[in-house]
């Protein structure tokens, strides 16, 4: 019984934190731009961060390591600074992203510009990480996080072309706009398959103190929970080819948010994206900032744990501080948080094999993981899709930025 | 045992089994005639930054230096040094070795000073 209420309780926290900003923005344009044709991109990443999600718990569970830890013991200092200096950077991109995400939901809320906000939700954010502990930031803002299930009432509501959708899950070439449809793509992959979501999995499991006895639910929480996360984002595609596409509308602003649901909820809608938004950022931006200061005390062998006091791993908590204090800064001086998604989110999807390739040889090390190795068959999704997601995102950035198709 | 694999980058505790950071380096004593034995492990951050790259350790150095922030590595002697698991212990008491200096530091200058620490 006790197993099973871990299970329930894993995948409802799963599904809570799973939505943030890159899945929102990224789901909504492509939505707009290319209609259901992009849902493809979603099941890809959905697929591959179920298995990455599902090694790093496996991983966590079996060698009493986290996945940062393993990468500078197994591969040296000079490795782990590369992969250090990578995932800070592209960690603080997305962290800017969703604070500018839940500044942004409380200029829907109130009509105050998005850069007033910047500092009272570093505050919030601050102020939880500081006096809370893992359980609260993990469970208690993962099951707020719930809230963003109106989007899968919303889709099924509006009455899509069921079969369209499903013959959207198959990739398919870009009728017009190439590099634009490419580049969406990368974008998604991005914000599906983000390193600090498996990181601060693996972090997680070793402040729930799991053993070997977790990898059974471990399997069942990953599938699960990622999936029906991956179910949310698609629903937002969905809502965003139902409303924006027939009209030729573009997603370019995130004021434009409340009218995914306003069709279909009337006047709670715009009160539910709001809520949903600003929930759904503020429990990542709270758990991007914590992976950061995880990966800097994991790194460098240092007290950490969100359970301790403050005062009892000083070095710990004096990089969450300033990871939010970066965070905050695009915010406050008003960089339009649209365009940090978007960017961060195909930033992500570039660099994604630095963090990925060390942590597949740690997944078929012996004397890490012993007999719960990966299969050929775990290896090889991670590597195709990592792959195509790498791929796409070198030759289709620079083509969005410079122009072509 | 391979130093390499087993005891360099591993993370160690002292005696109390607190986290007092990661073997950055190993000092080998080399004398004419007889075997090179190992003498000490290292922690720093100059030692650290000398694997990556010998001039941005002393730009680094000389920079610490200068506000007042040593950065001499700290040396345990070998025979103090078990190697284990993954993990290497240190027969020491982490808070009265150099090794903790910048936590301590800043657990009285900035985070005991935040109300809820």
């Amino acid at each position: 019984m006790k197993k099973i209420l871990e299970i329930a309780l894993g995948i409802v926290t799963s599904v809570g934190g799973f939505l943030e900003i890159g899945s929102i923005a990224t789901a909504a344009q492509a939505g707009s731009d290319f209609s259901f044709q992009l849902i493809w991109a979603i099941v890809l990443g959905g697929i591959c961060i179920i298995f990455l999600v599902e090694q790093a718990g496996r991983f966590a569970a079996v060698s009493g390591h986290t996945v940062p830890d393993a990468i500078r013991e197994r591969f040296g200092f000079n490795y782990f600074a590369f992969l250090y200096l990578v995932l800070v950077l592209v960690s603080l991109v997305v962290l800017a992203a969703e604070i500018g995400g839940v500044c942004i939901a409380l200029e829907l809320a109130t009509g105050i510009s998005f850069p007033w906000w910047a500092i009272p939700v570093a505050i919030v954010i601050w102020l939880v990480i500081w006096k809370g502990t893992f359980g609260v930031i993990e469970k208690g803002v993962s099951l707020l996080g719930l809230i963003t299930l109106c989007f899968v009432v919303g889709a099924v509501m509006i009455h899509p072309p069921w079969t369209q959708v499903a013959q959207s899950a198959l990739p398919s070439l870009p009728k017009h706009d190439s590099a634009h449809y490419w580049f969406g793509a990368v974008a998604i992959l991005g914000a599906s398959i983000s390193p600090y979501l498996y990181f601060f999995y693996s972090s997680g499991a070793i402040e729930d103190e799991w053993n070997e006895g977790y990898v059974g639910i471990n399997r069942i929480i990953a599938a699960a929970g990622m999936s029906f996360g991956s179910v949310i984002s698609v629903a937002v595609l969905i809502l965003a080819a139902m409303i924006f596409a027939p009209q030729g509308v573009k997603f370019e602003h995130y004021s434009q948010l409340p009218m995914l649901l306003i069709p279909v909820f009337g006047y709670w809608g715009y009160w539910l994206i709001v809520a949903s938004v600003g929930i759904a950022c503020l429990g990542a931006a709270m758990e991007i900032t914590l992976e950061i200061a995880y990966l800097t005390a994991q790194g460098f062998g240092w007290n950490w744990s969100e359970n301790q006091r403050p005062l009892d791993e000083a070095r710990f908590s004096a990089a969450y501080m300033i990871a939010i204090i970066l965070g905050i800064l695009p915010s406050l001086i008003g960089v339009d948080p649209l365009t940090l998604t978007i960017f961060g989110m195909a930033l992500t999807s570039a660099t994604l094999p630095v963090s990925v390739v060390p942590f597949l040889f740690l997944m078929n090390d012996y004397t890490y993981v012993r007999i719960y190795r990966n299969g050929w068959f775990s290896n090889a999704v991670v590597i195709v899709i990592i792959g195509i997601a790498f791929v796409l995102a070198v030759l289709s950035i620079p083509l969005q930025i410079f122009g072509g198709s | 045992m391979d130093l390499m694999r087993d005891c360099l980058d591993k993370l160690l505790e002292d005696s109390a089994k607190r986290r007092m950071g990661r073997v950055d380096g190993i000092i080998l004593d080399i004398e004419d005639g007889r075997q090179p034995h190992v003498a000490y492990v290292e922690v720093g951050v100059k030692t650290l930054l000398n694997r990556v790259s010998t001039r941005l350790a002393n730009v680094v150095a000389r920079w610490l230096r200068k506000v007042g922030i040593p950065t001499d590595p700290y040396r345990i002697a070998w025979g103090k040094v078990r190697v284990g698991l993954n993990k290497v212990e240190a027969d020491v008491e982490a808070e009265k070795t150099p090794a903790l200096e910048w936590e301590l530091w800043l657990r009285k200058k900035v985070i005991g000073r935040i109300p809820g620490a």
